[in-house]
């Protein structure tokens, strides 16, 4: 592992990449602005969904990510900026005449419909014939695996059922691009896990590209090829689901993506001074010097006996548990990063910005950190509150303000 | 010892208000409701059947109860499309005057039905402000069946419009832009997707103006002219048999008058239920 690697250092690089038009590009979405009243639902969003791909829109609600979905639908109309269908600028067209398929977040189903007569709609809309309608109908209902309840209506059906017919209705009339809107968020955790599965597999089969919206980063790393984190109008970062987690750019990504901790800093060339006594390397002069963020994941923090040292590329020294407690699959463990230091220029470093979730450091001495520990280390390895422990990292990034 | 027995005090009291309560509620309405709708049962059939039947058919009788069928048909025709095009136009657009307009559509139901009738007179009469431009034509519309139809059209005006507006505002507009996306026009998006949607309220209001429209008679009265076999409805025929002093020609309209509002009733109360499902 080549430590530059682990540190994101060209945080304007990929977004630059993306205003660059991809007339390749299934959806490519170029500066979009939206204003309701004097509120901006969305500021400069750039995104692309390539080929055959998934993206995932994530993000709190209000966002703007399913304001961002009725732009690209065409039921919302944006201030400022374009999208491009297969490289086709959909400007001028009517929501009807852009050929998307959207699966809304209650799949709106036609109640006086039944399930055969929902998915043949777009079909029936577009004059197929009632033979060759039927003929689609009944192989989108195969895919689905509903062929048995084509004569049904919408409220006879579960709501996982309701949204397979919602996919098959949008697929019938092959769109170019699937649109979800927050399409898993009302149906139970069973249901959802293994819906999510089965549509991924089923977009992966027949290659549709598609755009999710959601705030569960759990579905976001599940469905995405790649994952954009929305946050107030604004796009933070766009990469894989990798990327994102592991790298991430901005501080809410790394903490909206899952538990991180996240430190205050400072960079010199050549390494990155959490105190005196913790200097983590990093490639030279990658960094500009000043005030940064040092962020690493609870899984990342490794735990040894005091007198060795942690087998990992980072050691961060000495620490104290300050609480520990066991969820069944792992075990969390806080710790109270200790030594003669007493991480002066942490507090040095939080002086110096202003934002809000550093971590807190106790009035006594320095930062508490969380790690996460497989069951198995737990065991071998037991630990309790007041324990001296051995502190060191696998992996952190890095972020400049 | 003191409080179980005001306990029990109120144990008593609460297990007499409910036959109290009740009683109160079904005296009240006997004299009031009942007992007048009853009589009309008992009286006509107080003569036996036959009689009631040769009261029934009495061409005169038949026919006003036939002008009365076709004209409330008419008006309720008009209103029921006249209120699925409002209800739309309100429910999906703004402009200046929207909140006014639902008003004055609103308005017909609270005009006494003779001062409707009244009003009728005065625009179409012979001097009226239109009839008097119609006064060296063909054209009559006073003391005509069309009269009879403006009339019922103006005092049911906003029923089946107050019924279809509520239905619409509360359709989720996600049917719509699901409509729009797979590809629907607006027309499509209506005929195919709000229209059936708005069935049950549909069928609600036209029940209902009907059921205004076919006992309608302060303004009939006025516009008519009560010509018995042309423009007598039926409940101007009972009006006019009972003050000939034929009580059992102005009964036997009566009762089939009550069965059929009865009948309307029931359905407004199926089609309710279903609404609410």
């Amino acid at each position: 592992m080549a430590r530059q690697t682990m540190v994101s250092i060209f945080p304007e690089m990929k977004a630059f990449a993306d205003h660059t038009p991809d007339l390749e590009a299934a959806l490519t979405v170029r500066n979009l602005t939206k204003s309701f009243g004097a509120e901006r639902v969305l500021d400069d969003v750039s995104f692309t969904v390539a080929e055959g791909e998934s993206l995932v829109l994530l993000g709190h609600s209000g966002s703007g990510k399913s304001t961002t979905l009725r732009l690209i639908a065409g039921l919302e109309h944006p201030d400022g900026g374009e999208i491009f269908l297969h490289g086709r600028s959909v400007e001028r067209l009517r929501a009807r005449d852009r050929n998307v398929g959207v699966i809304f977040q209650n799949y709106a189903l036609f109640p006086r419909m039944t399930v055969a007569e929902n998915i043949g709609f777009g079909l029936r809309i577009r004059g197929v014939k009632s033979h060759k309608r039927a003929e689609i109908t009944d192989r989108m209902l195969v895919l689905i695996g509903l062929a048995e309840h084509r004569d049904k209506y919408p409220w006879q059906i579960s709501g996982g059922q309701q949204q397979r017919v919602a996919i098959a209705r949008a697929l019938a009339y092959e769109p170019d691009v699937l649109l979800f809107d927050e399409s898993f968020s009302a149906l139970d955790p069973q249901t959802r896990v293994g819906l999510r599965r089965d549509i991924r597999a089923l977009l992966r089969r027949l290659r549709v590209p598609a755009l999710f919206i959601t705030h569960d980063q759990e579905e976001a790393m599940e469905l995405g090829d790649h994952i954009a984190i929305l946050n107030r109008g604004r796009l933070e970062q766009t990469g894989t689901p990798d990327q994102v987690y592991n790298e991430p750019k901005t501080e809410f990504v790394a903490t909206f993506l899952g538990a991180a901790n996240v430190v205050a800093a400072i960079a010199h060339t050549g390494a990155i001074e959490l105190d005196p006594e913790r200097l983590l390397p990093i490639r030279y002069n990658s960094v500009n010097p000043g005030p940064v963020k040092v962020v690493f994941r609870p899984e990342d923090v490794v735990l040894s006996t005091p007198a060795s040292t942690p087998e990992t590329p980072y050691p961060l020294g000495r620490g104290e548990i300050v609480d520990v407690s066991f969820t069944g699959a792992s075990e969390a463990v806080m710790v109270r990063l200790t030594g003669k230091g007493e991480l002066s220029s942490i507090s040095e470093a939080r002086s110096q910005f202003q934002t809000g979730s550093l971590q807190r450091s106790s009035a006594r001495s320095g930062i508490v950190i969380k790690a996460l520990r497989t069951k198995w280390d737990a065991r071998h390895f037991g630990l309790h509150p007041g324990d001296a422990v051995s502190v060191g990292l696998r992996h952190f990034s890095v972020l400049v303000d | 010892m003191a409080r179980k027995k005001d306990l029990q005090a109120v144990a008593r009291r609460t297990d007499l208000a409910r036959p109290i309560g009740v009683g109160v509620v079904v005296t009240a309405m006997l004299p009031l409701v009942i007992l007048p709708l009853a009589s009309i049962f008992i009286f006509g059939l107080s003569k036996g059947p036959v009689h009631f039947w040769e009261a029934l058919v009495n061409p005169a009788a038949l026919f006003s109860l036939k002008l009365s069928i076709m004209t409330s048909s008419v008006a309720t025709a008009c209103n029921v499309v006249f209120g699925i095009i409002a209800a739309y136009v309100l429910s999906k657009y703004e402009f200046p005057g929207d909140s006014s307009l639902t008003i004055i559509i609103s308005l017909p139901t609270a005009i006494p039905t003779a001062v409707a009738g009244f009003a009728l007179l005065l625009l179409w009469g012979r001097s009226g402000l239109l009839g008097q431009f119609l006064e060296h034509t063909d054209i009559q519309v006073m003391f005509t069946t069309s009269a009879i139809i403006l009339a019922n059209i103006f005092v049911t005006f906003p029923l089946a419009f107050g019924v279809i507006k509520p239905a619409l505002d509360n359709l989720d507009t996600s049917y719509e832009d699901a409509a729009e996306t797979i590809g629907a026009t607006r027309w499509q998006t209506f005929r195919y997707v709000v229209l059936p949607s708005l069935r049950g309220a549909i069928i609600t209001g036209a029940l209902l103006t009907f059921a205004r429209s076919i006992g309608e008679f302060g303004s009939t009265i006025m516009v008519s002219g009560n010509l018995a076999m042309k423009t007598q409805t039926a409940p101007l025929y009972i009006y006019t048999k009972f003050n000939e002093g034929d009580i059992e020609g102005a009964n036997a309209i009566a009762a089939v008058l009550a069965i059929i509002s009865f009948a309307i009733f029931s359905m407004i109360i199926v089609f309710r239920k279903r609404l609410g499902r």
